[in-house]
């Protein structure tokens, strides 16, 4: 019996001294090393997803500015900025899943001998410096005084938070230097950088456009530096045209689709419709970019089709009847199809007559019997509960998952521009050339025929909406005016032009939370955590409200 | 009349055994009393913890000294004890029922004589938990101990909270350690932190620890104190509960016992939604949706069947209009209107009544030189919900022999196969539970959802995305399609066993050795159809319409033991054991989590090969702890009146720093049994306690150094928590005194405790402001403090030849503090729901109080209310509005027994305690409960718009302290629940008193029997939960929740409670 328990003991003591303990407490299935450029991949799209998301928890900057409104949760609407801790989670993805990340691929990527490329490593750097620019400038756009100088340290778990303008300026050398640190070197791979796929001239066009724009935020609050920041931008090249504009490439699945798509279509959930301020605008101008921008969900009958002609750039519908309805010229005149969510567009309605329309020169596959309709716009009030149905829905074409997530776009560029110019800034042309040329590049982008009858538009033309406007000045109007318009799902970049601009004039929504957030709150988790660096932000930017106007807004010119 | 003998006796040889000590050896055989003879029995001279056990055919031998004192004690039976006179043979008979047991089984299996514990133990015999038949035996311990609070959650199959003497560790685990013969097996759930916060579309796959059979345990003993538990030590924080099982036996006849238990439940009313019946579907009181259903080109007047409120129209039954059930082919309903008015069968009546068989055989008895007992049980338990089902089998054979005098061998195997379908889903989304208690239309038949169903096998909805035939519904599936169409199923296999050799080196030296095995194999499949409502699943959490996900875990728990025992006595007075050990621990646990991304390509399939888009990464688990441990331990006896112990255990961590992965927990405990010196006849028994321990909470896997994470979607990113490579264990520091009474021949008994412990170092995970780029840091720091009284009291209030009335009652009380947070932490976030509330830690504070929005309040405490006549609200939600820990918990238990018949029944209650009802702050907005559906101040419905009489006053005052006269509109939604009022207008006081369990039992007489192959029968009718008596929260049960762990104190879509009512018949041959 011995023999049994000195073999026992014998076991037991061989598996205490056989396995070394420590090696017990390895992670065998997450890496301890990656590379920056894995990194940096990470931090773009995490940037994108949060800048495009309509999610109701990350961004509802397209409520706020009033482009589309809640079905049947209004709390967003409503400017409900608590129950969802949207505050919370933008700082969040902001810090820790974009900002954070990028430092560490600056520092993995600094380390990281690339023989024979080290040259690249510059442009790699400077493209990581672009983009640390962006998401920050925007946290001090969004919030006011932010963690910075401390931020992003372990060792620091109460940051201090630093003065915005203080922050905005040294952004903006930040900007200066990374610029200057670009060579003519190519970077990143085509799946490391999804925006411009390591092109350098590309990144140093983003860079003076995001520096166009921090100039630009910065007018009504320092002049000389506005004026000096923008004139340099522009000289430095900004974006020239649609293609210049930064576009993360989403794919068509899961998970890299665009947030669009996972929340419009993948959720299955009917929890937007088109806002009533958007609709009514455009329907007033009969902007032919409702057809891209919405969805023709609500019809109008024309009228059933005799026979069709087509001839000198325009395509003649007959009807067999004199038509009821009145077509309004400028919409998309549409036939069913066998999808009821789906109809075939003909094209833009240019001409009515009793029992005919004519549309832009089709090659459409129109054949006598078709019921011809046409969509109606409907917005719905903000903060209202609006039944799906009854309501414009966006447009399909927006949601694909493989739709580009804009970032910074040419667009914005010109009403940037035109903004400069009516301010007496040198931007190498007029008000109305980049006013003009903002909305060309909206049409273009949209692929909405129609544009010269839409700028000749009284209320569009720009001389003589500038004599038309109450507002003083009257520039501020008409360039806002249509930059909100043009600049549609582009969120910040639009939140950010009604603030500064404080045109076009939004309405309170029914039973809104608070006055209208020309900022977000602090997070709650650093009134939680960090409450005494909390509590002197609050102060110093004059009150944690979402009323309280950030150092670069001056003015305000809502009702409510 | 024999009490009294031998307590005159007893006094009588105290006296002799000062004056003579001679050794010399006393035999005998222990039999029960119908003659059998009891193996396995202990026998201890009192006052020492020398001792031996009786064979299996009862014999036993043991040298003694005249005049001492031998104690005969086994497991269900009464203890007696005999003083050692002339004879050398003392025969002795124990009766079955004990009351009070003297020898109790203590750490690590070693067996003690109770009073010369100085820390605080209790037991609950096995039978006490078999009772009832529940899916988890923890249950079953509600009420029965003091220090121990037990929370089931009231999931199907879900997991139960089971915390003794509060909460320890800030963010680690709280759950008690459940040792088996010996195999420690973790109380541990595998749930997710989504699920425990209440997201949606999770499944509480329950603890481990509900595999244990209450069938095959004798009895379970709950060491509650640190010093109770020191000789675990690292593991030894949260008090352990160690379970002994059933051991074979010699029998009479074949020794074969049959049970067969039937239960079923029936709905308590009291904890499930109760509705308006005025209003209906929508959300915007007296307004209608028109289409043109019909098609006949004019607008038909239809119900909102897109709003999942009932804030809509009032009923009026001679109104006829459109309804869900008007836009499906297959509804007998098809193109006709139907009268408005309130649905005939409500919610309630989806539930349906749950029924549960047990039925179990086991065989016992002994051989030659040892001893074997069998047992199977198959469980199958249907649940309240359709479609859901558990299924049992457990087998078990334990055995013991005697290889010869001195070397002794038992072991213990037991295989467990539990299939589980249709758990019920816990979350705020996809949780139909929830659907009912917060976003219902009053309008809707849950028949008529079931009939279609089942007639079309679609997922045809009362809540269609539009009036179309074959519309996707919009937010909610019809529920019965969620049950028969998305149900998750799981299965575990475990084992669980061990191997010990017993070597009787010398007499006075006994070596264990000891091997034991957890292991089991789990797999949990999730799967929604094609068709349903678009919802998180799956690795990415992505909504899909559909989709199916497999976790896979196996999980393995060896531990060795060897173990030398010293037993000598210094002098006549001294008496000595010593223990002196090596336990080597090694855990393994390992997961894979697959799914499909972007739904299923062909609809019925659930394989993971069937994905639309190409699969995510799988997320893989694997984790390796180990611990080496060496434990010593003293104890001395000072003339059966004073007793010490000391005890001390060094481990060795894998999950430590190398240079700093050891750790010392020591102990020592002292107990006075001054009832010797008193000599009062009145006083049976008292005995003080005292005593010291520091026991720890070892570190989890992989806290030192910091990984990457491999995205789903693209790259790679950094950790979100800073682990910590100077990690040290958790400390908990703890002082117990107690003292234990008995009078009255032991007719009155109690057993007070007191104790403090303070737990430091705490392992946290804590939050930091995420502008440093992590969202937590992983910190040494903090103390918990818990202080309390136990009170366990016994009183035999009658006891006559026929007649036996006895009362039990256990009073816990524990305040606990979280004394101290890392410098420049103020409150630790545990945890965040939905409605915008979180559970935390805040220095100061209990542990686990509930944050949220507020009423703010004017200099006199009144409420304010803003111009329009609203409530004014917090702007922000960093109020304490709740503690979710329970000022005191108690149970009394009563038992009756009149010839045959034993009635017993168990009252359990708890005072304090919140809850937050998320079912309440949803479910009041969107005007399903009565109270947004009153006749107001003046006399007319509240939801009259004002200018017809409606709407009501918040009573309150302005901020210029005049009282509010406004009165608010509540014709649709938006003046009530959530929209209208904080957070705090929702959390609940948790208190209760329940009738937790009765049970009447009748025992055939054996004289029934004595010409039959039967030698016992036994019916026992029983009933569980069957009323609540009390209690604060609405429409819910307040120990509803959603997981076991550390989050309590949150209320959405719990199921309803039932009470059940079960017969059992018990047969042996």
């Amino acid at each position: 019996m011995k023999k049994i328990f000195i073999l026992l003991t014998a076991a037991v003591f061989a598996v205490s001294c056989s396995d070394n303990l420590e090696s017990l407490n390895e992670n065998i299935k997450d890496p301890n090393m990656v590379s920056g450029e894995s990194l940096f991949a990470a931090a773009q799209k995490r940037l994108a997803d949060q800048m495009l998301t309509p999610n109701v928890n990350l961004n509802n900057n397209r409520l706020w500015v009033q482009h589309w409104n809640e079905t049947t949760y209004q709390d967003e609407s409503n400017y409900d900025q608590v129950t969802r801790s949207i505050p919370d989670n933008h700082w969040r993805v902001m810090y820790r899943d974009v900002l954070r990340n990028l430092k560490e691929a600056a520092k993995v990527i600094a380390e990281t001998d690339y023989e024979p490329t080290n040259p690249q490593k510059p442009n790699k750097l400077a493209i990581i410096e672009i983009l640390n620019v962006y998401a920050y400038s925007n946290l001090v756009e969004t919030y006011g005084d932010i963690p910075y100088s401390e931020a992003l340290d372990i060792d620091h778990t109460l940051p201090k938070f630093d003065d915005a303008m203080t922050v905005y300026k040294d952004l903006l050398q930040r900007l200066d230097a990374a610029l200057a640190q670009l060579n003519s070197e190519t970077s990143f791979t085509v799946n490391e950088d999804l925006i411009y796929q390591g092109n350098a001239d590309s990144w140093r066009k983003f860079g003076n456009t995001l520096k166009l724009r921090m100039g630009m935020t910065l007018a009504d609050v320092d002049a000389a530096l506005s004026k000096a920041t923008v004139e340099s931008a522009v000289s430095g090249g900004v974006f020239a045209s649609n293609d210049d504009t930064a576009e993360y490439a989403y794919s068509a699945a899961a998970p890299n689709n665009n947030p669009v798509n996972d929340n419009l279509v993948l959720s299955g959930r009917n929890d937007y419709v088109a806002a009533q301020t958007l609709v009514d605008i455009m329907n007033a101008l009969k902007d032919p970019r409702r057809a891209d921008y919405f969805d023709p969900n609500i019809r109008e009958t024309i009228g059933t089709v005799a026979s069709v002609s087509t001839g000198g750039g325009i395509t003649t519908i007959t009807f067999t009847e004199n038509y009821e309805a009145e077509p309004i010229i400028g919409n998309n005149a549409y036939i069913p199809t066998s999808d009821p969510e789906i109809p075939l567009k003909l094209g833009v309605i240019t001409a009515v007559g009793d029992d005919f329309i004519e549309v832009v020169a089709t090659d459409a596959e129109i054949h006598a019997g078709d019921e011809v309709f046409y969509g109606i716009y409907k917005g719905a009030q903000p903060g209202r509960q609006s039944r799906y149905v009854e309501w414009t829905h966006v447009n399909r074409s927006m949601v694909p998952g493989d739709v580009p997530g804009v970032l910074l776009s040419y667009i914005e560029a010109e009403f940037l521009m035109a903004e400069g110019a009516a301010r007496g800034y040198n931007v190498g042309g007029s008000a109305e050339d980049h006013y003009n040329a903002g909305i060309a590049a909206s049409f273009e982008y949209w692929g909405t025929p129609g544009l010269s009858a839409y700028l000749a538009n009284p209320d569009v033309a720009y001389a003589s909406a500038i004599a038309n406007s109450t507002a003083t000045p009257a520039w501020k109007e008409v360039i806002g005016t249509q930059a909100w318009i043009a600049l549609y799902n582009e969120t910040f970049a639009t939140w950010l032009s009604v603030r500064r601009l404080d045109y076009p004039i939004l309405v309170q929504p029914y039973r809104a939370k608070t006055g209208y957030p020309v900022r977000y709150t602090y997070p709650v988790s650093e009134q939680n955590l960090n409450p005494t660096n909390y509590a002197e932000a609050a102060n110093a930017i004059g009150g944690d409200a979402p009323e309280t106007r950030l150092f670069w807004d001056k003015f305000y010119t809502f009702d409510f | 009349m024999k009490t009294k003998v031998s307590g005159i006796l007893t006094l009588l040889l105290v006296f002799v055994q000062f004056t003579f000590a001679q050794e010399k050896t006393v035999s005998g055989t222990v039999s029960d009393d119908a003659g059998l003879p009891l193996p396995g029995v202990n026998i201890i001279i009192k006052g020492t913890t020398t001792g031996t056990q009786s064979d299996f055919d009862g014999n036993y031998s043991i040298a003694v000294s005249q005049g001492q004192i031998l104690v005969f004690s086994y497991v269900g039976f009464e203890t007696r004890e005999i003083t050692v006179g002339a004879s050398n043979t003392i025969d002795v008979t124990l009766k079955a029922g004990a009351v009070l047991q003297e020898v109790v089984v203590t750490a690590l299996g070693v067996s003690r004589e109770k009073q010369s514990l100085g820390y605080a133990t209790q037991e609950v015999a096995g039978e006490d938990l078999a009772v009832v038949k529940t899916d988890n035996f923890t249950n079953s311990l509600s009420g029965k101990v003091s220090g121990l609070q037990i929370r089931r959650n009231n999931n199907f199959g879900g997991s139960t909270n089971v915390v003794i003497r509060g909460t320890t560790s800030l963010t680690g685990d709280n759950q008690a350690l459940f040792v088996i013969d010996g195999v420690p097996i973790s109380n541990r759930n595998t749930n997710s932190a989504a699920q425990a916060q209440a997201s949606g579309n999770y499944y509480d796959y329950g603890n481990a620890a509900a595999d244990i059979n209450p069938d095959d345990i004798e009895s379970v003993n709950v060491l509650k104190g640190a010093a109770a538990s020191a000789l675990y030590g690292s593991r030894a924080a949260n008090g352990v509960i160690i379970i002994t099982t059933k051991k074979g036996r010699k029998a009479k006849g074949m020794g074969v016992t049959l049970n067969s238990n039937t239960q079923f439940g029936v709905i308590d009313k009291s904890t499930f939604a109760t509705f308006q019946d005025k209003y209906g579907a929508g959300y915007d009181g007296d307004v209608w949706t028109y289409e043109d259903v019909d098609g006949d080109g004019i607008d038909d007047q239809v119900a909102n069947y897109v709003d999942d409120g009932s804030y809509g129209p009032a009923f009026d039954p001679n109104l006829m209009v459109y309804q869900w059930d008007a836009f499906d082919p297959a509804s007998p309903n098809y193109m006709k209107k139907t009268p408005w008015m309130p649905a005939r069968n409500g919610a309630i009546k989806f539930f349906e009544t749950p029924v549960t068989f047990s039925n179990s055989i086991s065989i016992s008895n002994g051989l030659e030189g040892g001893a074997y007992r069998i047992a199977y049980t198959k469980f199958d338990q249907s649940g309240i919900m359709p479609n859901s089902k558990i299924n049992k089998h457990n087998f078990l054979f334990s055995g013991n022999y005697d290889v010869n005098d001195k070397v002794k061998v038992s072991g213990l195997a037991n295989y467990i196969k539990t299939d589980a379908i249709g758990r019920n889903s816990t979350g705020y989304n996809d949780n139909i539970v929830g659907l009912f208690r917060q976003w219902w239309q009053t309008n809707v038949d849950v028949r008529d959802q079931a009939d279609i169903y089942f007639k079309t096998r679609r997922n045809v909805s009362w809540n269609p995305g539009s009036a179309e035939q074959g519309a996707v519904p919009l937010y909610w599936d019809n529920p019965y399609w969620t049950r028969y169409e998305n149900f998750q199923n799981d299965g575990r296999s475990r084992f669980i066993g061990n191997l010990e050799l017993s070597y009787d080196v010398a007499k006075w030296l006994n070596v264990i050795g000891r091997v034991s095995t957890d292991t089991y194999n789990e797999r949990q499949e999730e799967r929604r159809a094609v068709g349903s409502v678009a919802a998180s699943f799956g690795v990415t959490r992505g909504d899909v319409d559909s989709g199916y996900s497999r976790k896979d875990i196996t999980s393995t728990e060896t531990n060795y033991d060897l173990m030398l025992n010293f037993k000598h006595d210094i002098s006549e007075e001294i008496s000595f054991a010593g223990l002196l050990g090596t336990n080597i621990r090694r855990n393994d646990f390992q997961s894979v989590y697959a799914s499909t991304a972007g739904g299923l390509l062909v609809p019925g399939l659930y394989s993971l090969q069937n994905t639309r888009n190409p699969s995510p990464r799988p997320v893989e688990i694997a984790e390796k702890i180990g611990v080496n441990g060496y434990y010593a331990s003293a104890s001395f006896g000072f003339n059966n009146l004073i007793f010490l112990d000391g005890t001390l255990r060094r481990d060795t961590f894998s999950t430590l720093p190398k240079d700093e992965s050891s750790f010392y927990y020591p102990s020592v405990s002292t107990s006075f049994v001054f009832s010797k010196l008193l000599g009062v006849d009145a006083i049976s028994f008292g005995k003080l306690r005292l005593n010291y321990a520091e026991v720890g909470n070892g570190a989890p896997f992989d806290r030192l150094y910091d990984s990457f994470t491999i995205n789903d979607d693209i790259g790679t990113s950094m950790p979100i928590t800073r682990n910590n490579p100077d990690l040290k264990p958790e400390r908990t520091k703890s002082y117990e005194a107690g003292l234990e009474m008995r009078f009255a021949q032991n007719r009155v008994g109690f057993d007070v405790a007191y104790y403090k412990s303070n737990s430091i170092d705490q392992i946290i995970s804590v939050p930091v402001s995420v502008a440093t780029g992590y969202s937590n840091k992983l910190l040494n720091a903090g103390e918990i403090e818990n202080r309390g009284v136990e009170v366990s009291l016994n009183v035999v209030p009658v006891q006559t030849d026929d007649f036996r009335w006895s009362l039990t009652g256990n009073f816990t009380k524990n305040k606990n503090e979280v004394v101290k947070l890392p410098e420049g932490t103020e409150t630790i976030q545990l945890g965040r729901f939905q409605g915008g509330i979180s559970i935390q830690a805040t220095e100061g504070q209990p542990y686990g109080v509930i944050y949220g929005t507020d009423f703010m309040y004017d200099a006199n405490g009144n409420k304010l209310v803003d111009e329009d006549g609203y409530y004014m609200i917090t702007p922000t939600s960093n109020n304490v509005i709740g503690d979710t820990n329970p000022d005191w918990l108690m149970g009394i238990s009563n038992s009756v027994t009149y010839k045959d018949f034993n009635l017993s029944f168990l009252i359990d209650m708890q005072k304090g305690g919140s809850v937050f009802s998320l079912d309440q702050y949803y479910g009041e907005s969107t005007g399903l409960y009565p109270n947004s559906a009153y006749i107001n101040d003046l006399g007319n419905p509240v939801r009259n718009p004002l200018d017809q009489g409606g709407g009501f006053i918040n009573p309150g005052v302005h901020e210029d302290g005049t009282p509010n006269t406004t009165r608010v509109d509540a014709s649709e939604f938006g003046s009530f629940g959530y929209a209208a009022f904080p957070n705090s207008q929702f959390v609940y006081d948790a208190s209760y008193v329940k009738l937790r369990q009765v049970s009447l039992t009748y025992t055939l007489p054996s004289r029934y029997l004595t010409n039959t192959f039967m030698t016992g029968l036994q019916f026992t009718a029983t009933g569980s939960n069957l009323w609540i008596i009390h209690k604060n929260v609405p429409y819910a049960d307040p120990e509803a929740g959603l997981s076991s762990g550390n989050l309590q104190g949150y209320l959405t879509g719990a199921l309803p409670t039932t009470r059940e009512f079960g017969f059992n018949i018990k047969a042996q041959f």
